[in-house]
């Protein structure tokens, strides 16, 4: 019996060193993200990133598979959707190893809306594009060429074939739109023509998007520099580095800007100096944008809780338990602090105390920044999912999901 | 089941490799490498362990095959002759195996690990962060930077590719003895040279930094056994091995050209 077994188990073993190294590559390649997340692997599983932009009743905002769409406010009804047109790279290498280079253009970033155009920034492998886009009617042909005539463009265009791949959002400040790559620059391009105004090579990868405020541009970038140039010319007036990359954008209110770090702070940094304020930690990353009104920012984190912090000090008003880490940007309602977890839990509490008003569940992961407008919150899920809550009560007013037609 | 993996096991391995980061100087190629050596250093025992065992296989070959000859026609007589042959020699036939099992779930940490330390998209970059400690030393080298050497370490790269395929190409000629039998000769050639093809094609769509970790893993692993086994094996002499004494030459073997010509001319590959 014995003689048996290690007769076969040498057969056996033969095989299994064989198989072995193959066992390795499947793990390893398939089992590259833990699916606790709603997969990490680039792919069909990651949608649902886009915030909400509106302008006169409308909601536009963007999907992983390249549409923009406009949807009524008031009602979810869908009004357009647009699917940008990109080219993959040449020879992008794809299959077992989550590579993102060759799917189609995804759009990670908020769009951004004027008057006349919608703004989104294409994510492509490792390139991108700035699309500008009729807000009433996307004009653009079936070849993907917009209507100059009804001042459609995109950037860049002639010899330039593309720029780094845009993660954040474009930001419209007076007639220039501004928006970080993945390459490290930040374009300021003409809002109405498209033509590039300036660049600025930050040196480090940028996935966050700029804020504008008084004529000053702040970006942050993966190399934990805080830059402050010219909005008119992008002329550095101040950079600050931090001991960590940057992982939230920052927001400007009053003199100071705000912005978390993968060191697991919130900071507070002077806008007219570059020189440290105060400094926040939290438990995990500050990955969601902060809020602030007032003498208050309110900064969601992932170690599950959002805290309200003195704005001058830095020093903690209140914090609020969810059941899992928040990634989605909170809102001011009124007097109310809406939040929404990864899992797709939404808390409204007081803004003042951070009593809690009510919770209800949107039903999937959430993402995407939340939006707020007249008394309602908007939510994007990761199922592609839009819908409508009642700020005052948490109740569902409508809800749409994007399918394609 | 996935919970227990990843706190014992993809977790310690990925934040020592974001933290060994920190401490080269934020160059995460380096932290590959040197994390790889240490892994390596630390399974040196089993690896000697896995090669010797296989090397004392090898040699028993050809003995193995007469006794298979011998008795042909009885299977029992067969397994008993062989087990025989083994405790006579002192040999565990699965002494080549439990090594590489007890390695195997460092190396698949090691792989999850730089896949998810390198989180090419925002989406992997967020799921990065529930997998990291608190430690000082991780937040400040997250997100890592991905160039050495003018690679691109979470894309993927021809050049490291065809180096994982040559690597591990060596590797594997060092210890594969080849058959005497030209049936046997030519599956063990194909064997041998179908392992790195395959490795080389995955290499080709992993990120660069994975295909980084093999490659020093099989330099490793050819200095390893260069000096347990005395030399570059089979690698320099890959005629076949000589008869045992006893050994009765079947037809089909006498008819082999292959063997002929290796036997004749007595040189390796490189013609040394």
């Amino acid at each position: 019996m014995i003689v048996r077994f290690s007769f076969v188990s040498i057969r056996l073993s033969k095989a299994l060193v064989l198989l072995l190294p193959l066992a390795v590559i499947s793990v390893a390649a398939f089992g590259c993200v833990a699916p606790s997340s709603g997969g990490g692997c680039a792919g069909p599983g990651a949608q649902g990133w886009s915030g909400f932009a509106s302008y006169d009743g409308m909601l536009y905002f963007a999907s992983m598979d390249g549409s923009v769409l406009a949807v009524t406010a008031t009602s979810g009804e869908r009004e357009w959707e647009f699917s940008v047109k990109t080219e993959a790279p040449q020879g992008a290498p794809c299959g077992f190893a989550c590579m993102p280079a060759a799917r189609p253009a995804a759009i990670y970033g908020t769009p951004a809306v004027t008057e006349t155009l919608v703004y989104v920034g294409t994510y492509v492998g490792d390139e991108g594009k700035v699309f500008a886009i009729n807000r009433l009617e996307p004009q653009y042909d079936e070849e993907g060429i917009p209507s100059w005539t009804e001042g459609e463009w995109f950037y860049p265009r002639g010899e330039r074939s593309h720029i780094g791949a845009i993660v954040g959002s474009p930001i419209v400040y007076e007639d220039t739109v501004y928006v970080g790559d993945s390459q490290g620059r930040l374009y300021a391009l003409d809002a109405v023509s498209g033509t590039g105004r300036w660049e600025y090579e930050t040196g480090g990868k940028i996935w966050t998007s700029p804020a504008v405020k008084d004529g000053v541009v702040y970006v942050g970038n993966y190399e934990g520099k805080l830059h402050s140039l010219s909005s008119d010319d992008g002329s550095l007036l101040w950079e600050i580095e931090l001991p960590a990359a940057i992982a939230s954008s920052p927001v400007v209110s009053g003199d100071t800007v705000f912005l978390g770090t993968f060191d697991h702070y919130l900071w507070a940094i002077d806008g007219n100096s570059g020189r440290e304020k105060w400094r926040f930690e939290g438990g995990n990353w500050f990955w969601a944008n902060p809020v602030a009104k007032g003498d208050v920012v309110y900064a969601g984190c992932l170690d599950h809780r959002v805290y309200a912090l003195d704005a001058r000090s830095g020093r903690e008003l209140w914090q609020f338990v969810a059941d899992s880490p928040i990634v989605s940007t909170p809102v001011l309602v009124n007097d109310l602090l809406v939040a929404v977890s990864e899992s797709g839990e939404m808390y409204a509490v007081q803004a003042a105390s951070g009593v809690s008003e009510w919770e209800t569940s949107i039903g999937y992961s959430v993402m995407a920044p939340l939006h707020a407008e007249a008394g309602m919150v908007y939510v994007h899920t990761r199922n592609d999912q839009v819908c409508s809550i009642d700020a005052q009560n948490g109740q569902k007013v409508w809800e749409y999901l994007l399918v394609s037609d | 089941m996935a919970e227990l993996w990843n706190t014992f096991i993809l977790e310690p391995v990925l934040n020592s490799l974001i933290a060994l980061t920190t401490m080269v100087a934020g160059n995460f190629g380096v932290a590959i490498i040197v994390l790889t050596v240490v892994v390596r250093l630390a399974l040196y025992p089993l690896t000697v362990r896995q090669t010797r065992s296989t090397k004392a296989m090898q040699a028993l070959q050809p003995k193995l095959q007469e006794l298979q000859k011998k008795y042909a026609k009885n299977k029992e007589r067969l397994q008993q002759e062989t087990m025989k042959l083994y405790k006579e020699v002192g040999i565990n036939p699965l002494g080549c195996l439990w090594p590489m099992l007890i390695q195997l779930p460092i190396w698949i940490a090691l792989y999850q690990s730089i896949m998810q330390a390198l989180a090419a998209t925002p989406e992997n970059l967020l799921n990065l962060s529930q997998h990291l400690y608190s430690w000082a030393a991780v937040g400040q080298a997250v997100p890592l930077n991905e160039h050495f050497l003018g690679l691109q370490l979470s894309k993927p790269n021809m050049f490291i590719a065809v180096l994982v395929g040559g690597t591990m190409w060596i590797q594997q000629k060092m210890v594969t003895a080849p058959a005497t039998d030209p049936r046997q000769q030519s599956m063990t050639s194909m064997t041998t040279l179908m392992m790195p093809l395959m490795f080389g094609m995955f290499a080709m769509s992993f990120p660069s930094g994975l295909s980084l970790y093999w490659v020093i893993s099989n330099i490793i692993g050819i200095v390893i056994q260069y000096f347990v086994t005395g030399g570059w094996g089979y690698l320099r002499a890959p005629s076949a091995p000589k008869p045992v004494p006893t050994r009765r030459i079947g037809p089909a073997e006498q008819q082999s050209p292959t063997i002929k010509k290796a036997s004749k001319e007595k040189r390796g590959l490189f013609k040394r």
